[in-house]
Protein backbone atom coordinates (compact mmCIF):
# COMPACT_ATOMS: atom_id res chain seq x y z
CA UNK A 1 0.00 0.00 0.00
CA UNK A 2 2.68 2.28 1.04
CA UNK A 3 4.77 1.85 -2.73
CA UNK A 4 1.42 2.29 -4.23
CA UNK A 5 0.55 5.85 -2.70
CA UNK A 6 4.21 6.62 -3.41
CA UNK A 7 4.03 5.59 -6.67
CA UNK A 8 0.41 8.19 -7.19
CA UNK A 9 2.39 10.99 -5.44
CA UNK A 10 5.13 10.51 -7.87
CA UNK A 11 4.39 13.94 -9.65
CA UNK A 12 4.10 15.93 -6.30
CA UNK A 13 7.44 14.24 -5.55
CA UNK A 14 9.09 15.59 -8.73
CA UNK A 15 7.39 18.81 -8.60
CA UNK A 16 8.75 19.50 -4.64
CA UNK A 17 12.17 18.00 -6.16
CA UNK A 18 12.63 20.58 -9.27
CA UNK A 19 11.46 23.44 -6.38
CA UNK A 20 13.62 22.31 -3.87
CA UNK A 21 16.88 21.77 -6.35
CA UNK A 22 15.90 25.43 -7.49
CA UNK A 23 16.10 26.74 -4.43
CA UNK A 24 19.25 25.17 -3.92
CA UNK A 25 20.77 26.46 -6.93
CA UNK A 26 19.46 30.03 -5.85
CA UNK A 27 21.04 30.06 -2.63
CA UNK A 28 24.53 28.62 -3.99
CA UNK A 29 24.53 30.41 -7.32
CA UNK A 30 27.80 32.84 -7.90
CA UNK A 31 26.55 33.81 -11.10
CA UNK A 32 23.50 36.03 -11.64
CA UNK A 33 23.04 34.59 -14.92
CA UNK A 34 23.03 31.29 -13.50
CA UNK A 35 20.74 31.78 -10.93
CA UNK A 36 17.48 32.86 -13.58
CA UNK A 37 18.71 29.31 -15.19
CA UNK A 38 17.55 27.99 -11.44
CA UNK A 39 14.67 30.23 -10.87
CA UNK A 40 13.19 28.65 -14.54
CA UNK A 41 13.46 25.24 -12.83
CA UNK A 42 11.74 26.68 -9.85
CA UNK A 43 8.83 27.46 -12.52
CA UNK A 44 8.47 24.26 -14.27
CA UNK A 45 7.67 22.65 -10.86
CA UNK A 46 4.45 24.41 -11.18
CA UNK A 47 3.89 23.40 -14.19
CA UNK A 48 4.28 19.69 -13.35
CA UNK A 49 2.43 19.94 -10.17
CA UNK A 50 -0.68 21.70 -12.54
CA UNK A 51 -0.71 19.45 -15.28
CA UNK A 52 -0.12 16.58 -12.89
CA UNK A 53 -3.17 17.44 -11.15
CA UNK A 54 -5.85 18.34 -14.24
CA UNK A 55 -4.01 14.47 -15.79
CA UNK A 56 -6.97 11.43 -15.90
CA UNK A 57 -6.08 8.20 -16.60
CA UNK A 58 -6.66 6.76 -19.84
CA UNK A 59 -8.28 9.88 -21.13
CA UNK A 60 -7.48 12.08 -24.24
CA UNK A 61 -6.60 15.72 -24.88
CA UNK A 62 -9.38 18.36 -24.22
CA UNK A 63 -9.87 18.96 -27.78
CA UNK A 64 -12.62 17.34 -29.42
CA UNK A 65 -12.20 17.69 -33.63
CA UNK A 66 -11.25 13.95 -33.78
CA UNK A 67 -13.33 12.61 -31.01
CA UNK A 68 -17.05 13.92 -30.55
CA UNK A 69 -17.56 15.68 -27.39
CA UNK A 70 -18.16 13.71 -24.20
CA UNK A 71 -14.63 11.12 -24.68
CA UNK A 72 -13.12 11.50 -21.79
CA UNK A 73 -10.37 14.11 -21.38
CA UNK A 74 -8.19 15.69 -19.01
CA UNK A 75 -8.90 18.99 -16.98
CA UNK A 76 -8.14 21.93 -19.42
CA UNK A 77 -8.53 24.74 -16.60
CA UNK A 78 -4.95 24.15 -15.76
CA UNK A 79 -3.55 23.84 -19.01
CA UNK A 80 -4.97 27.32 -20.09
CA UNK A 81 -3.27 28.26 -16.69
CA UNK A 82 0.57 26.57 -17.37
CA UNK A 83 0.23 27.60 -20.88
CA UNK A 84 -0.14 31.57 -20.15
CA UNK A 85 2.24 30.92 -17.10
CA UNK A 86 5.04 29.36 -19.63
CA UNK A 87 4.86 32.74 -21.72
CA UNK A 88 4.69 34.82 -19.23
CA UNK A 89 7.65 33.81 -17.15
CA UNK A 90 9.80 33.56 -20.52
CA UNK A 91 9.28 37.41 -20.68
CA UNK A 92 9.72 37.93 -16.67
CA UNK A 93 13.07 35.59 -17.24
CA UNK A 94 14.08 38.07 -19.87
CA UNK A 95 13.63 41.09 -17.79
CA UNK A 96 15.87 39.45 -15.05
CA UNK A 97 18.62 39.04 -17.61
CA UNK A 98 18.33 42.51 -18.62
CA UNK A 99 18.81 43.71 -15.50
CA UNK A 100 21.83 40.96 -15.08
CA UNK A 101 23.52 42.78 -18.18
CA UNK A 102 22.88 46.12 -16.21
CA UNK A 103 24.83 44.98 -12.98
CA UNK A 104 27.57 43.79 -15.38
CA UNK A 105 27.78 46.94 -16.81
CA UNK A 106 27.93 49.42 -13.41
CA UNK A 107 29.70 46.58 -11.19
CA UNK A 108 31.79 44.52 -13.64
CA UNK A 109 30.83 41.71 -11.46
CA UNK A 110 27.91 39.09 -11.24
CA UNK A 111 28.91 37.14 -8.54
CA UNK A 112 25.88 37.99 -5.83
CA UNK A 113 28.34 37.29 -3.55
CA UNK A 114 30.37 40.46 -4.24
CA UNK A 115 27.61 42.73 -5.01
CA UNK A 116 27.01 45.32 -2.02
CA UNK A 117 23.48 47.35 -2.01
CA UNK A 118 23.43 50.96 -1.77
CA UNK A 119 27.13 52.03 -2.57
CA UNK A 120 27.97 54.40 -5.43
CA UNK A 121 29.70 52.06 -8.13
CA UNK A 122 33.37 51.94 -7.64
CA UNK A 123 34.47 53.30 -11.05
CA UNK A 124 33.20 56.66 -10.07
CA UNK A 125 34.97 56.44 -6.26
CA UNK A 126 38.45 57.18 -7.49
CA UNK B 1 26.29 36.54 5.49
CA UNK B 2 28.46 33.32 3.48
CA UNK B 3 27.56 30.91 1.22
CA UNK B 4 28.26 28.89 3.92
CA UNK B 5 25.39 30.30 6.15
CA UNK B 6 22.94 30.45 3.63
CA UNK B 7 23.37 26.73 2.89
CA UNK B 8 22.99 25.80 6.54
CA UNK B 9 20.05 28.04 6.57
CA UNK B 10 18.61 26.04 3.82
CA UNK B 11 19.02 23.27 5.24
CA UNK B 12 17.16 24.00 7.89
CA UNK B 13 14.49 25.67 6.37
CA UNK B 14 14.40 22.06 4.31
CA UNK B 15 14.30 19.76 7.49
CA UNK B 16 11.51 21.84 9.20
CA UNK B 17 9.22 21.85 5.56
CA UNK B 18 9.80 18.43 4.44
CA UNK B 19 7.49 16.90 6.72
CA UNK B 20 4.78 18.85 5.95
CA UNK B 21 5.71 18.33 2.45
CA UNK B 22 5.48 14.39 2.21
CA UNK B 23 2.53 14.97 4.49
CA UNK B 24 0.38 17.30 1.68
CA UNK B 25 2.21 15.34 -1.19
CA UNK B 26 0.72 11.69 0.12
CA UNK B 27 -2.78 13.64 0.75
CA UNK B 28 -3.32 15.04 -2.77
CA UNK B 29 -5.71 13.11 -4.47
CA UNK B 30 -3.91 9.96 -6.64
CA UNK B 31 -2.50 10.91 -10.09
CA UNK B 32 -4.88 10.03 -12.82
CA UNK B 33 -8.06 10.40 -10.60
CA UNK B 34 -8.43 14.25 -9.71
CA UNK B 35 -11.50 15.37 -7.38
CA UNK B 36 -12.03 18.60 -9.26
CA UNK B 37 -15.52 19.03 -11.13
CA UNK B 38 -14.91 22.13 -13.16
CA UNK B 39 -12.66 21.20 -15.70
CA UNK B 40 -14.95 18.14 -16.39
CA UNK B 41 -17.77 20.33 -16.56
CA UNK B 42 -16.51 22.36 -18.90
CA UNK B 43 -15.35 19.32 -21.37
CA UNK B 44 -19.21 18.96 -21.42
CA UNK B 45 -20.32 21.87 -21.91
CA UNK B 46 -18.75 24.35 -23.52
CA UNK B 47 -18.58 22.70 -27.29
CA UNK B 48 -22.28 22.94 -27.08
CA UNK B 49 -22.11 26.56 -25.64
CA UNK B 50 -19.57 27.99 -27.31
CA UNK B 51 -19.26 26.18 -30.53
CA UNK B 52 -15.27 25.79 -30.42
CA UNK B 53 -13.49 21.88 -30.06
CA UNK B 54 -10.41 23.50 -28.42
CA UNK B 55 -10.99 23.64 -24.86
CA UNK B 56 -8.11 25.26 -23.81
CA UNK B 57 -8.13 27.94 -26.06
CA UNK B 58 -12.15 28.45 -24.59
CA UNK B 59 -10.94 28.60 -21.38
CA UNK B 60 -7.91 30.98 -21.91
CA UNK B 61 -10.15 33.48 -24.56
CA UNK B 62 -13.87 33.29 -22.79
CA UNK B 63 -14.19 31.54 -19.77
CA UNK B 64 -11.58 32.59 -17.62
CA UNK B 65 -10.55 35.70 -20.28
CA UNK B 66 -9.90 38.37 -17.68
CA UNK B 67 -7.36 36.09 -16.13
CA UNK B 68 -5.64 36.14 -19.58
CA UNK B 69 -5.99 39.82 -19.92
CA UNK B 70 -3.75 40.33 -16.47
CA UNK B 71 -1.19 37.95 -17.63
CA UNK B 72 -1.13 40.12 -20.72
CA UNK B 73 -0.69 43.24 -18.97
CA UNK B 74 1.95 41.26 -17.25
CA UNK B 75 3.78 40.20 -20.37
CA UNK B 76 2.96 44.00 -21.41
CA UNK B 77 4.89 45.14 -18.33
CA UNK B 78 7.79 42.54 -18.18
CA UNK B 79 8.74 43.22 -21.86
CA UNK B 80 8.29 47.25 -21.48
CA UNK B 81 10.57 46.86 -18.36
CA UNK B 82 12.90 44.82 -20.39
CA UNK B 83 13.49 47.51 -23.47
CA UNK B 84 13.32 50.16 -21.19
CA UNK B 85 16.51 48.51 -19.12
CA UNK B 86 18.35 47.82 -21.81
CA UNK B 87 17.77 50.37 -24.50
CA UNK B 88 18.31 53.32 -21.89
CA UNK B 89 21.18 52.42 -20.98
CA UNK B 90 22.63 51.59 -24.94
CA UNK B 91 21.23 54.35 -26.39
CA UNK B 92 19.40 54.36 -30.17
CA UNK B 93 22.11 55.12 -32.90
CA UNK B 94 22.09 51.74 -35.17
CA UNK B 95 25.40 50.22 -35.59
CA UNK B 96 24.62 47.81 -37.74
CA UNK B 97 27.83 45.28 -37.08
CA UNK B 98 27.99 42.43 -34.84
CA UNK B 99 30.22 42.62 -32.17
CA UNK B 100 32.85 40.78 -31.78
CA UNK B 101 35.44 39.26 -29.49
CA UNK B 102 38.95 39.92 -29.56
CA UNK B 103 40.93 36.33 -30.24
CA UNK B 104 37.58 34.33 -31.10
CA UNK B 105 38.08 32.92 -34.98
CA UNK B 106 35.12 34.18 -37.03
CA UNK B 107 34.11 31.02 -39.12
CA UNK B 108 32.26 32.16 -42.14
CA UNK B 109 28.76 30.65 -42.31
CA UNK B 110 28.27 28.41 -45.03
CA UNK B 111 25.80 28.51 -48.33
CA UNK B 112 24.22 25.41 -47.34
CA UNK B 113 23.48 27.01 -43.42
CA UNK B 114 21.67 29.94 -45.28
CA UNK B 115 19.89 27.88 -47.61
CA UNK B 116 18.63 25.87 -45.02
CA UNK B 117 17.57 28.71 -42.57
CA UNK B 118 16.01 30.58 -45.03
CA UNK B 119 13.72 27.28 -45.96
CA UNK B 120 13.60 26.78 -42.62
CA UNK B 121 12.52 30.03 -41.52
CA UNK B 122 9.75 30.20 -43.84
CA UNK B 123 7.77 27.58 -42.89
CA UNK B 124 8.58 27.72 -39.27
CA UNK B 125 7.04 30.98 -39.53
CA UNK B 126 3.52 29.72 -41.97
CA UNK B 127 3.37 27.18 -39.48
CA UNK B 128 3.25 29.39 -36.41
CA UNK B 129 0.63 31.64 -38.30
CA UNK B 130 -1.36 28.66 -38.79
CA UNK B 131 -1.03 27.62 -35.34
CA UNK B 132 -2.59 30.78 -34.48
CA UNK B 133 -5.43 30.70 -36.63
CA UNK B 134 -6.40 27.54 -35.92
CA UNK B 135 -6.47 28.08 -32.17
CA UNK B 136 -10.16 27.45 -31.73
CA UNK B 137 -10.14 24.06 -33.62
CA UNK B 138 -7.01 22.14 -33.12
CA UNK B 139 -4.36 22.76 -30.32
CA UNK B 140 -2.38 26.16 -30.67
CA UNK B 141 -3.68 29.51 -30.33
CA UNK B 142 -2.02 33.28 -29.76
CA UNK B 143 0.06 32.34 -27.59
CA UNK B 144 1.49 29.18 -29.04
CA UNK B 145 1.47 30.62 -32.20
CA UNK B 146 2.99 33.77 -31.44
CA UNK B 147 6.51 32.22 -29.78
CA UNK B 148 6.83 29.31 -32.90
CA UNK B 149 6.55 33.21 -35.24
CA UNK B 150 9.33 34.02 -32.71
CA UNK B 151 11.84 31.26 -33.43
CA UNK B 152 11.15 31.68 -36.93
CA UNK B 153 12.80 35.10 -36.34
CA UNK B 154 15.52 33.13 -34.86
CA UNK B 155 16.22 30.77 -37.73
CA UNK B 156 16.25 34.26 -39.56
CA UNK B 157 19.00 35.17 -37.50
CA UNK B 158 20.83 32.10 -37.74
CA UNK B 159 20.84 32.20 -41.33
CA UNK B 160 21.65 35.77 -41.96
CA UNK B 161 23.48 37.35 -39.43
CA UNK B 162 23.20 40.01 -37.31
CA UNK B 163 23.63 42.63 -40.45
CA UNK B 164 21.19 41.09 -42.45
CA UNK B 165 18.60 40.04 -39.87
CA UNK B 166 18.62 43.63 -38.66
CA UNK B 167 17.70 44.97 -41.82
CA UNK B 168 14.74 42.62 -42.02
CA UNK B 169 13.47 43.28 -38.83
CA UNK B 170 12.21 47.04 -37.92
CA UNK B 171 11.20 47.35 -33.76
CA UNK B 172 8.65 50.08 -34.10
CA UNK B 173 6.26 47.45 -35.97
CA UNK B 174 7.08 44.82 -33.28
CA UNK B 175 6.28 47.45 -30.73
CA UNK B 176 3.34 48.54 -32.39
CA UNK B 177 2.33 44.98 -32.86
CA UNK B 178 2.66 44.32 -29.52
CA UNK B 179 0.73 47.48 -27.96
CA UNK B 180 -1.85 47.13 -30.58
CA UNK B 181 -2.58 43.18 -29.16
CA UNK B 182 -2.82 44.28 -25.94
CA UNK B 183 -5.38 47.33 -26.77
CA UNK B 184 -7.06 45.36 -29.16
CA UNK B 185 -7.39 43.31 -25.73
CA UNK B 186 -8.26 45.64 -24.06
CA UNK B 187 -10.94 46.94 -26.33
CA UNK B 188 -12.74 43.46 -26.24
CA UNK B 189 -12.93 43.48 -22.83
CA UNK B 190 -14.19 46.79 -22.34
CA UNK B 191 -16.91 47.51 -25.15
CA UNK B 192 -19.32 44.57 -24.23
CA UNK B 193 -19.39 46.77 -20.37
CA UNK B 194 -20.35 49.98 -22.56
CA UNK B 195 -23.34 48.53 -23.85
CA UNK B 196 -24.25 47.12 -20.45
CA UNK B 197 -22.79 43.19 -20.65
CA UNK B 198 -20.34 41.92 -18.40
CA UNK B 199 -16.58 42.54 -19.41
CA UNK B 200 -16.06 40.08 -22.50
CA UNK B 201 -19.53 39.20 -23.24
CA UNK B 202 -19.57 36.80 -26.19
CA UNK B 203 -21.89 38.71 -28.04
CA UNK B 204 -20.53 38.00 -31.88
CA UNK B 205 -22.28 34.98 -33.70
CA UNK B 206 -20.72 32.02 -32.64
CA UNK B 207 -20.05 29.91 -35.81
CA UNK B 208 -20.08 26.80 -36.70
CA UNK B 209 -18.06 24.58 -34.66
CA UNK B 210 -14.62 23.44 -36.69
CA UNK B 211 -14.92 26.15 -39.04
CA UNK B 212 -11.83 28.48 -38.93
CA UNK B 213 -14.10 31.04 -37.99
CA UNK B 214 -15.87 29.82 -34.67
CA UNK B 215 -15.85 30.99 -31.12
CA UNK B 216 -17.31 34.28 -31.84
CA UNK B 217 -15.48 37.15 -30.12
CA UNK B 218 -12.68 34.49 -29.34
CA UNK B 219 -11.45 34.63 -32.68
CA UNK B 220 -10.81 38.85 -31.93
CA UNK B 221 -9.29 37.97 -28.62
CA UNK B 222 -6.99 35.14 -30.30
CA UNK B 223 -5.71 37.40 -32.77
CA UNK B 224 -4.95 39.74 -30.05
CA UNK B 225 -3.04 37.57 -27.87
CA UNK B 226 -1.05 36.32 -31.51
CA UNK B 227 0.50 40.00 -32.23
CA UNK B 228 0.70 40.81 -28.76
CA UNK B 229 3.14 37.97 -28.22
CA UNK B 230 4.38 37.91 -31.59
CA UNK B 231 5.30 41.68 -31.09
CA UNK B 232 6.69 40.93 -27.44
CA UNK B 233 9.05 38.19 -28.19
CA UNK B 234 10.32 39.84 -31.52
CA UNK B 235 11.13 43.14 -29.25
CA UNK B 236 12.86 40.88 -26.78
CA UNK B 237 15.05 39.09 -29.58
CA UNK B 238 15.87 42.68 -31.15
CA UNK B 239 16.73 44.55 -27.72
CA UNK B 240 18.94 41.13 -26.34
CA UNK B 241 21.04 40.91 -29.85
CA UNK B 242 21.41 44.72 -29.83
CA UNK B 243 23.51 43.93 -26.89
CA UNK B 244 25.84 42.02 -29.04
CA UNK B 245 26.40 44.39 -31.32
CA UNK B 246 29.62 46.35 -31.85
CA UNK B 247 29.69 48.56 -28.70
CA UNK B 248 32.21 51.54 -29.74
CA UNK B 249 31.58 55.16 -30.08
CA UNK B 250 28.17 54.84 -29.09
CA UNK B 251 26.74 57.86 -27.82
CA UNK B 252 25.46 56.96 -24.01
CA UNK B 253 22.26 59.27 -22.94
CA UNK B 254 23.53 62.18 -20.91
CA UNK B 255 22.03 61.06 -17.22
CA UNK B 256 23.30 57.53 -17.08
CA UNK B 257 27.56 58.75 -17.42
CA UNK B 258 29.31 58.74 -14.38
CA UNK B 259 30.83 61.99 -12.86
CA UNK B 260 34.02 61.03 -13.47
CA UNK B 261 34.86 58.99 -16.53
CA UNK B 262 36.17 55.52 -16.55
CA UNK B 263 39.64 55.43 -16.50
CA UNK B 264 39.69 53.05 -19.67
CA UNK B 265 37.07 55.33 -21.21
CA UNK B 266 39.54 58.35 -20.82
CA UNK B 267 42.38 56.59 -22.64
CA UNK B 268 40.14 55.15 -25.25
CA UNK C 1 0.35 5.24 -14.02
CA UNK C 2 1.59 4.36 -17.72
CA UNK C 3 5.08 3.48 -17.82
CA UNK C 4 5.66 6.30 -20.23
CA UNK C 5 5.03 8.96 -17.90
CA UNK C 6 6.73 7.87 -14.90
CA UNK C 7 10.01 7.19 -17.11
CA UNK C 8 9.35 11.42 -18.12
CA UNK C 9 8.76 12.60 -14.47
CA UNK C 10 12.49 10.30 -13.52
CA UNK C 11 13.70 12.24 -16.74
CA UNK C 12 12.03 15.95 -15.57
CA UNK C 13 13.62 15.66 -12.43
CA UNK C 14 16.72 14.58 -13.61
CA UNK C 15 17.69 17.06 -16.44
CA UNK C 16 16.01 19.84 -13.56
CA UNK C 17 19.28 18.59 -11.34
CA UNK C 18 21.72 19.02 -14.23
CA UNK C 19 20.70 22.57 -14.87
CA UNK C 20 21.16 23.53 -11.24
CA UNK C 21 24.79 21.68 -11.26
CA UNK C 22 25.81 23.02 -14.48
CA UNK C 23 27.77 25.77 -12.96
CA UNK C 24 29.07 27.20 -15.40
CA UNK C 25 26.23 29.66 -17.66
CA UNK C 26 27.24 28.30 -20.74
CA UNK C 27 26.99 24.87 -20.41
CA UNK C 28 23.37 25.57 -17.95
CA UNK C 29 22.36 26.96 -21.43
CA UNK C 30 22.59 23.60 -23.20
CA UNK C 31 21.24 21.88 -19.93
CA UNK C 32 17.79 24.40 -19.82
CA UNK C 33 17.76 23.61 -23.09
CA UNK C 34 17.51 20.06 -22.93
CA UNK C 35 15.56 20.24 -19.73
CA UNK C 36 13.02 22.51 -22.07
CA UNK C 37 12.63 19.28 -24.46
CA UNK C 38 11.80 17.03 -21.74
CA UNK C 39 9.36 19.18 -20.33
CA UNK C 40 7.69 19.32 -23.71
CA UNK C 41 7.50 15.87 -24.13
CA UNK C 42 6.05 14.95 -20.37
CA UNK C 43 3.72 17.74 -21.46
CA UNK C 44 2.77 15.99 -24.69
CA UNK C 45 2.37 12.44 -22.72
CA UNK C 46 0.38 14.06 -19.91
CA UNK C 47 -2.37 14.96 -22.46
CA UNK C 48 -1.52 18.86 -23.14
CA UNK C 49 -0.61 19.06 -26.75
CA UNK C 50 -1.19 22.80 -26.29
CA UNK C 51 1.45 23.52 -23.56
CA UNK C 52 3.88 21.59 -25.10
CA UNK C 53 3.34 23.49 -28.24
CA UNK C 54 4.69 26.64 -26.25
CA UNK C 55 6.90 25.01 -23.92
CA UNK C 56 9.03 23.16 -27.06
CA UNK C 57 9.08 26.94 -28.38
CA UNK C 58 9.64 29.08 -25.56
CA UNK C 59 11.81 26.15 -23.78
CA UNK C 60 14.30 25.08 -26.12
CA UNK C 61 14.56 27.90 -28.73
CA UNK C 62 13.76 31.25 -27.13
CA UNK C 63 14.87 31.04 -23.75
CA UNK C 64 18.47 29.59 -24.09
CA UNK C 65 18.87 31.99 -27.34
CA UNK C 66 18.13 34.90 -25.02
CA UNK C 67 20.63 33.34 -22.32
CA UNK C 68 23.33 33.09 -25.23
CA UNK C 69 22.60 37.10 -26.13
CA UNK C 70 22.97 37.88 -22.29
CA UNK C 71 26.23 35.80 -22.02
CA UNK C 72 27.44 37.17 -25.26
CA UNK C 73 26.83 40.95 -24.10
CA UNK C 74 28.58 40.38 -20.70
CA UNK C 75 31.89 38.99 -22.71
CA UNK C 76 31.77 42.15 -25.00
CA UNK C 77 31.59 44.04 -21.69
CA UNK C 78 34.11 42.23 -20.00
CA UNK C 79 36.46 42.09 -22.88
CA UNK C 80 35.67 46.05 -22.72
CA UNK C 81 37.19 46.79 -19.54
Amino acid sequence: MSALSLLDALPWLVAVWLFAVGLYGIATSRHCVHLVGCLTVCQSATYVLLLGIGYVRGAGPPVFYDHPPGTPAVDPVVQALVLTDIVVGAAVSALLLALAIQVQKRRGTLDPQALRPLRPPPSSLE
Amino acid sequence: MTPRQRLVLLGLAALVLMPAVMRIALALPAFGAPEAELGQAMNALVPGLRHVTNMVAAVNFDLRGIDTLGEEGMLLCAVTGTTVLLRGARGESGRERAGHLPGRPVTPRADATVLVCRIAATLTLLFGLSVALHGMTTPGGGFQGGVIVASGLLLLYLGEGYEGWRALIPPPVLAVLEGGGAVLFVLCAGLPLLAGHPALQNLLPLGEPKDLYSGGLMVVVNAAVALSVTGSFGLLLVEFLEETREPADDPVPEDTLPEDPLPDEAER
Amino acid sequence: MTGLVAALLLLTALSGLLVVLARDPRRQVFALSGNGLVLGLLFLALQAPDVALSEIAVGTAITPLLFLATLAAIAMDRAKR
